[in-house]
Parts: C-alpha cells; sequence; structure tokens
C-alpha cells in the first residue's frame, strides 16, 4: 500500500467557491487531513451550482462542487456565534495550515485573522487567496474568476481580431493558476517551517498568477511598446497551424505541420495532390504567406474526415494532430485517460458512484489520487469534534442544541 | 508585520535542481527558482526551442533576444550540453549525482535512450526526483504522439470551450497548456522532494510523470460532470452575453466585463439597475420589472438585447477605469477587459509594486516583468538574476564538477559544451 506524502498535515479549511477549494483538493488528494468548515448559514456558492446528480438540486448534489472538495472532511460551524468561532479557534490551534480565498477583513471579523491566530499558533502556515490581495486601493473589489480573466488580460487576447474577447470560456484563472500557485507557496512555506520552525502568512492576489503566465506578451508591450491582439489559434508563425472541419456536426480537428516532413506526411494521409503540386504551397515561407487560402483548401478536405480518425492516422506519420475533443469524449471516449486511470470514481453518499479528476501526475513511489468523495455538508462535524478536540456527545448536543453547528 | 531581513534565505534554499526544459514547461523550474532554489538550465549547444521563439527583444529575432525565453529562465543559472554524446551523458550524470530534482520534457524514452532514464539516475543517486513534463504521460496508447499546445488542448477538451458558436473553437492564448503543466509540476514535484526530504537516511526519491493533457482537463470546470450527471455538453458561447448583464460591453475606451448575475444568480441584479436608474440611462425603470428575477428570461435573447439597448450608450460615454470604479462602489462586480498596456497602469498592481525590473545584459536594456505571484511573508519571492545567456555558466559548472581547462577545451572543441 502506497503512502501519502502528506498524512499527518492538517487544514483548516475556510475555502470556498473555486480557487480557494481547487487548492485544498490538491493537498487532501495527497493525503492531507483537510477540514472545510462551512456553513448552511453561509453555503459554499458551488454547493448550489449546477450540474446536480440527475438534474436534482440539492446541496449535496452539487457535481462541480464535489470535484473541488474531493477527500476532504465538512465541518459546519456556524460562524456568527462565539461558540462557533471558539470551535474554529481550537480546530485552528491543531492545524499546520489554515487556508480562505475571502475578500480582506472576513477572517478578522471572525477574530481569526492572520494577527490573531499567530498569537495562539505562532508556527502557523496562513494562506489568504483574496482576488486582488490584502492591501491597496482595490483589495475589496469583488469578482470572480471570469472577470479576474478580463482584468489580468487573458480574456482580452483569447479570441479572433474580427469578434469581441472569447476568453477561455470558463473561470480559467480558479481552475489552475490560482490553486496550483496557492498550493506551491503553501508547500513552501511548510518545507520552511520544518527546517526552521518559523510559520507565516502569505498573500496572493488571485489576479496576479494570471499575469505572471503571461509574462511574454507583456514583455513585448513593456520592451516593444506593442499592445497585443487577439490571433485566434494562429499562436506561431507557421503554417497549417490551425483548426479544421471534420465530418459530422460541430466536430473539427486541430492540426500543426508547420515544417515540410509534416505538410508532405499531411498531404498524403488527405490524399490531396493537387495541393502539393500548388506552387504557393512549395516550401514553409510560401505556406505561411499563403496561410489564409491555404486553410481554406484544407478544411474542403478535412471536412470529409472523421476528426478522431483522420488525427491519429496523421499522429501515425508524426503529424501532431488531436480531434477537438468536449466534455463528453474526454470523459467516455479518450482511451489514453482511461490508460491512465485520470477518471476516478468513488461513491458519494448522496450521488452515488460519480467521476473526479485525478492529479493529473502520476508519482511512482507515493499515492496522490481522489480517496474519499466530496463530503455531505457537515458530514464529519462530530467526528472531527470528537477526534480532534476531545468532545463528549452530550457537549456536541449542547452546541447543536445552541445553533453552533448549523 | 516585520519585514524580513534582505539576506532571509527563501523557502526552498538548499534543493538543487536540473531543468533540461526548452519551452514554456520551464516555469516549473522558475517558480523553484525564485523560491530560492539552485536552478541550473541544461540547455542544448545550439540554445533552447524557445530562443528561436517571439516576441523578440526589439523585434530583432536572435536567440538572445526571445523575450519568452529571458522571462521563462529569470532566476536559473544555465550551461549549454550535449545529451546526445557519451562525454555530454557523463557531464549530465555527475551533475544529477549532486541535485535533488531534475525537470524534464523530452519524447517519453529518450532519456532512457541516453543512458539518463530515472531508474540509472535514481541506482546513482537514490533520493533524486525526476519530473517528467510530456503531452500525454510515460504510458498509455497515446504516449508517443506528437504534442504542442494546440493539441494538448485539443484532447484535453479546453479547446471545445473557447470561441463563438457557428466559427471553429479558438484555443486560450499564451501556452497555457503546456503552462498548466508546468505549474502542476511545480506542485508535484515540490511535494515529492518534501516527501523524500522528511525520510531518515538512506532516503529515496521517486518519479512524478506529468501529463499535459490531464492537467488541461483539470481546467474544464464543471463540463465533465454536466456530461455525467445532467447529460449536457457544454458547448463555446464567445461573442455573446451568458445571460441578460453577464459578458463583455464596449464603453468609451475599449470594453469592460459585467457579471450582475454573478455565480449562476442574479445577485446583484437589483443593484445594476439602480446604477442604470441613477445616472439616467433611459429605458432602465424596465430592470426593475419582476421578469428580470426569472433565470430563464435573463437566459432569453430578449433580456440580452434590452440590457444591451440600456447599458451600452450608457457605457459609451465612460471609460473602462470609470466604469470600474463605479460599478464597484456599489459592490457590482464589473471590471475592465484589460489590453497588457492597462496591466501597467493598473492602479492595484501599482501599489503592490507587483512589476519588477530586470537587466538584460546582452543587450543593455532593463525589462519591466511580473514580479511575485505570491508573497510570502517571512521568506519573500525574489526575482533573482537575469536568464542566462547561453552556455554562461557551463566553464564554472564543469570547473565545479572538477573537469580542469584542458578537459573544458576537449569538450568545447567536440561540441559537446558550448
Amino acid at each position: 500500500m502506497k503512502t501519502f506524502p502528506l498524512a499527518g498535515i492538517t487544514v483548516a479549511d475556510f475555502t470556498w467557491i473555486g480557487a480557494g477549494s481547487y487548492t485544498t483538493k490538491i493537498l487532501a488528494d495527497f493525503g492531507a487531513d483537510v477540514i472545510k468548515i462551512e456553513s448552511a448559514e453561509r453555503l459554499d456558492t458551488l454547493r448550489d451550482a449546477k450540474p446536480f446528480q440527475g438534474g436534482v438540486r440539492g446541496v449535496n448534489r452539487s457535481g462541480y462542487f464535489a470535484d473541488r472538495n474531493s477527500s476532504k472532511r465538512s465541518v459546519t460551524l456556524n460562524m456568527k456565534t462565539a461558540e462557533g468561532r471558539a470551535l474554529a479557534r481550537r480546530l485552528i490551534e491543531g492545524s499546520d495550515v489554515v487556508a480562505n480565498n475571502f475578500t480582506p477583513g472576513t477572517m478578522e471579523k471572525f477574530g481569526l485573522g492572520y494577527e490573531a491566530v499567530r498569537e495562539f499558533k505562532p508556527d502557523v502556515v496562513y494562506i489568504s487567496m483574496s482576488m486582488h490581495g490584502q492591501t491597496g486601493p482595490e483589495a475589496k473589489y469583488l469578482g470572480y474568476g471570469l472577470t479576474m480573466g478580463a482584468v489580468t488580460g487573458l480574456h482580452h487576447l483569447c479570441g479572433r481580431s474580427d469578434q469581441e474577447p472569447a476568453g477561455t470560456g470558463t473561470n480559467f484563472p480558479d481552475h489552475v493558476p490560482n490553486p496550483a500557485h496557492a498550493a506551491f507557496a503553501i508547500m513552501a512555506a511548510l518545507r520552511h517551517r520544518r527546517r526552521t520552525g518559523q510559520g507565516q502568512f502569505i498573500d496572493v492576489a488571485q489576479i496576479e498568477p494570471t499575469i505572471a503566465l503571461l509574462g511574454p506578451v507583456v514583455l513585448d508591450y513593456t520592451a516593444n511598446a506593442r499592445v497585443a491582439g487577439r490571433v485566434g489559434n494562429q499562436h506561431i508563425a507557421a503554417a497549417p497551424h490551425g483548426v479544421y472541419p471534420a465530418r459530422g456536426d460541430d466536430r473539427w480537428v486541430a492540426i500543426s505541420a508547420p515544417d515540410d516532413t509534416a505538410w508532405w506526411a499531411l498531404l498524403q494521409v488527405l490524399e490531396e495532390p493537387a495541393l502539393a503540386a500548388d506552387t504557393r504551397f512549395a516550401d514553409a515561407a510560401a505556406r505561411w504567406q499563403h496561410r489564409d487560402a491555404l486553410d481554406a483548401a484544407l478544411a474542403q478536405s478535412t471536412a470529409r474526415h472523421d476528426a478522431l480518425e483522420l488525427a491519429q492516422r496523421l499522429q501515425q506519420r508524426g503529424v501532431a494532430a488531436a480531434p477537438v475533443q468536449d466534455a463528453q469524449d474526454v470523459l467516455l471516449r479518450d482511451p489514453q485517460l482511461q490508460a491512465r486511470g485520470h477518471w476516478v470514481y468513488l461513491d458519494h453518499p448522496e450521488m452515488g458512484r460519480t467521476v473526479y479528476n485525478a492529479l493529473p501526475f502520476r508519482f511512482s513511489r507515493t499515492a496522490c489520487a481522489p480517496h474519499r468523495p466530496a463530503p455531505l455538508l457537515g458530514q464529519h462535524t462530530d467526528e472531527v469534534l470528537k477526534e480532534k478536540l476531545a468532545l463528549a456527545d452530550d457537549e456536541i448536543a449542547a452546541l447543536r442544541q445552541q445553533g453552533a453547528l448549523t | 508585520m516585520t519585514a524580513p531581513e534582505p539576506s532571509t534565505p527563501g523557502p526552498l534554499e538548499g534543493i538543487r535542481v536540473l531543468d533540461l526544459t526548452q519551452g514554456s514547461e520551464q516555469y516549473c523550474g522558475k517558480l523553484f527558482a525564485q523560491l530560492g532554489a539552485d536552478v541550473l538550465l541544461v540547455e542544448p549547444t545550439g540554445g533552447c526551442t524557445n530562443r528561436r521563439e517571439g516576441p523578440f527583444l526589439g523585434d530583432r529575432a536572435h536567440p538572445e533576444h526571445s523575450l519568452a525565453f529571458a522571462y521563462f529562465n529569470q532566476g536559473k543559472r544555465g550551461m549549454a550540453l550535449d545529451l546526445d554524446q557519451r562525454e555530454g551523458q557523463d557531464v549530465f550524470r555527475a551533475l544529477a549525482r549532486q541535485c535533488d530534482l531534475v525537470i524534464e520534457a523530452e519524447r517519453p524514452g529518450q532519456m532512457r535512450e541516453r543512458g539518463l532514464g530515472a531508474d540509472s539516475l535514481l541506482r546513482e543517486q537514490p533520493a533524486l526526483i525526476t519530473t517528467s513534463i510530456t503531452p500525454f504521460g510515460q504510458d498509455g496508447p497515446y504516449a508517443q504522439y506528437e504534442g504542442g499546445d494546440l493539441v494538448a488542448l485539443a484532447f484535453g477538451g479546453l479547446l471545445s470551450l473557447g470561441g463563438y458558436p457557428g466559427l471553429p473553437p479558438t484555443a486560450p492564448y499564451g501556452n497555457q497548456a503546456v503552462l498548466a503543466a508546468a505549474q502542476f509540476a511545480a506542485v508535484a514535484s515540490l511535494i515529492a522532494v518534501w516527501e523524500a526530504e522528511a525520510q531518515p537516511e538512506p532516503r529515496r526519491g521517486q518519479q512524478v510523470d506529468v501529463s499535459i493533457q490531464e492537467s488541461v482537463t483539470m481546467a474544464l470546470e464543471n463540463a465533465v460532470q454536466f456530461v455525467e450527471l445532467e447529460n449536457t455538453v457544454r458547448k463555446r458561447n464567445g461573442g455573446q452575453q451568458r445571460q441578460g448583464g453577464t459578458g463583455v460591453f464596449a464603453c468609451e475606451d475599449g470594453m469592460v466585463y459585467l457579471m450582475a448575475g454573478g455565480v449562476a444568480s442574479n445577485k446583484f441584479w437589483n443593484t445594476t439597475a439602480q446604477w442604470l436608474i441613477d445616472v439616467g440611462a433611459p429605458g432602465a425603470a424596465q430592470l426593475r420589472e419582476p421578469r428580470w428575477t426569472d433565470s430563464s428570461f435573463l437566459q432569453s435573447n430578449e433580456a440580452k438585447q434590452i440590457f444591451a439597448g440600456i447599458f451600452l450608450p450608457y457605457a459609451a460615454t465612460q471609460t473602462k477605469a470609470q466604469l470600474y470604479a463605479e460599478g464597484q462602489r456599489r459592490r457590482i462586480p464589473i471590471c475592465p477587459v484589460s489590453t497588457t498596456a492597462d496591466l501597467l497602469q493598473n492602479r492595484q498592481l501599482a501599489f503592490r509594486n507587483f512589476f519588477e525590473q530586470t537587466p538584460h545584459p546582452y543587450s543593455g536594456a532593463t525589462l519591466t516583468v511580473p514580479g511575485a505571484p505570491y508573497r510570502l511573508q517571512a521568506t519573500p519571492w525574489r526575482l533573482g538574476r537575469p536568464a542566462p545567456r547561453l552556455g554562461e555558466h557551463t566553464v564554472d559548472v564543469l570547473s565545479g564538477l572538477g573537469y580542469d581547462t584542458q578537459q573544458q577545451a576537449v569538450l568545447l572543441r567536440q561540441g559537446v559544451i558550448a
């Protein structure tokens, strides 16, 4: 049996919605004991977000929530009550990491801001992931992944130059840049703590990691004074490189054949001798110059082929190609993801056997995978209060009666 | 909060990293370097692939002018070494014996063919972590397929969500698939190092196998769950409001993103309506009608058209910055659709001193670059040295391994180093 590398690490997890919850999912899937502290009084919005199992709404039925909260335990504490706040404080005392993604000031209202927590837990690793950071003129501005994508410049750069920006079609910063950067920062701080005994505060402004990823295009402005616009799929100066129609309704194939070898292989697979003879496409420079005509000619040809079949035949000839897979293809029809065990099915008490993303890598010796389904709201309240705080049944009953555990 | 001493070591101090990657995978090593790890970029003697990719400083297509290379390798040292020659492989093995983490992005099997596979490196340095970043991972039916950002986005599913109905799907800008894998590789690598460091001697390392395709699937939001739970396949929806009041709107000097609906609700509807009434936008009063609280109406084209008809004329008289400030003052999620130029004007980023300046020694220029993506109060992120010129530290590294001047000259003449 493989062991989990983060076994023994406890996280008092106040995160909710997107980026915060995906950060602590990473730690949980690596075996950290992530205790999600939530409340029916202030429900994690994702518990009420589509899709729901069987289309039936319910706080324990959202697949969006579930995927972001695998391997965690849920405790409900009413932070509007003194008892609820006291319990949260005691859970923090027994934790290595405190995580939240509230607007600045919220944890302070609970009496659980970093300055307060370090008084009773000096070596805590405490991460706050607000949208704009802890200080500054816009620190309290509102936003979501979509607006964040717009503030950072990513949205403006995605799409066609003849249309308004399309963005990624998702709340992109929530899913990759912010969880990955935050988890990396937490691990760095944990390492420092293990070596020195020193804890610390980590301030993640959620707009900043995405801007960091755009470094080269930012530099094109700061160094070359060029304000980049949208380029569709033409991200490299080579042709053909793009997305072409395939047989069927709204099916597409991505092909990149930037050099002569790939180009000739492409024409052989497509059986297009006329294109091979066309002097406009004789060499890489000519193909780049006549790329619009080239794309139009290729589109006529690719439209006769099944996307997956064509991509596989091209790949066998060493041409970079892929069917544009939708979520159904990715989940049900991708032999690679299946062979890799990317999709993990777990038995959820209310949703039944449902799917989770494994983390996108495999370790040869230690474990890393979702190993418990997302928790029901408050599913582990009693368990955690007994195990972590040594509370007895009657004490828990009294707290429940006082309204501290909702 | 007290500021740390300038000499405070980074939190990853003491971790020695060899980075063999040649494109945006280099972001992984950059994250390590800027938190204090010692990262050595090992380039082919002709230089990394991304030295030949733009944008170029001053638009000069030159291997020392690639801005992507300069950005993704800040904080690292660099040497040039031919891993396809036996002597180069010897040098590499000697380096790997002294390090904690190797990050590579070669085709699966390539390192083994060179005698540098994870198994053999681990035999010589049992505590080593080897991290591989490849399009599809080390195994499976597609493992030997050609990758690239566009292909990974297509196979991973994110490409299907980008773009406009009726037009071909469009990919996210800027190598986001490869960068996603680089970020996840950094997290995985650090956790692997953490685990190895916690062991009593003799410590054991392991192999970390990162898939770019799988990294892309992490970004599918709720699309996979929509298939599984509601039997619905999400489609791309760019170029239109997601629902009435949510989407991109033109204004006087560009565009703003308004999200009057919040996440799948109409949380900010009343405040948005009040804003437009207060500024006297013609027709705004009707936004108070009860039908605007009905989500099926909000989804309709009628709702989108009416809202646009009321908001756009007002927005046309206001700048991005004005709409941002006024909307946020009213606690409405609105923001500019920033261009790269806007980022340098963003007062929040300016307040946080987000942008940093670094010399570019080859040209003598000073570059302004995005800075810390996180603030670790006790052990700060540091910009670090400028990206290495090709072979800048080759001699230092070889000398450190005990190669004398004569031996180095032989390696140079044979083209093993540069």
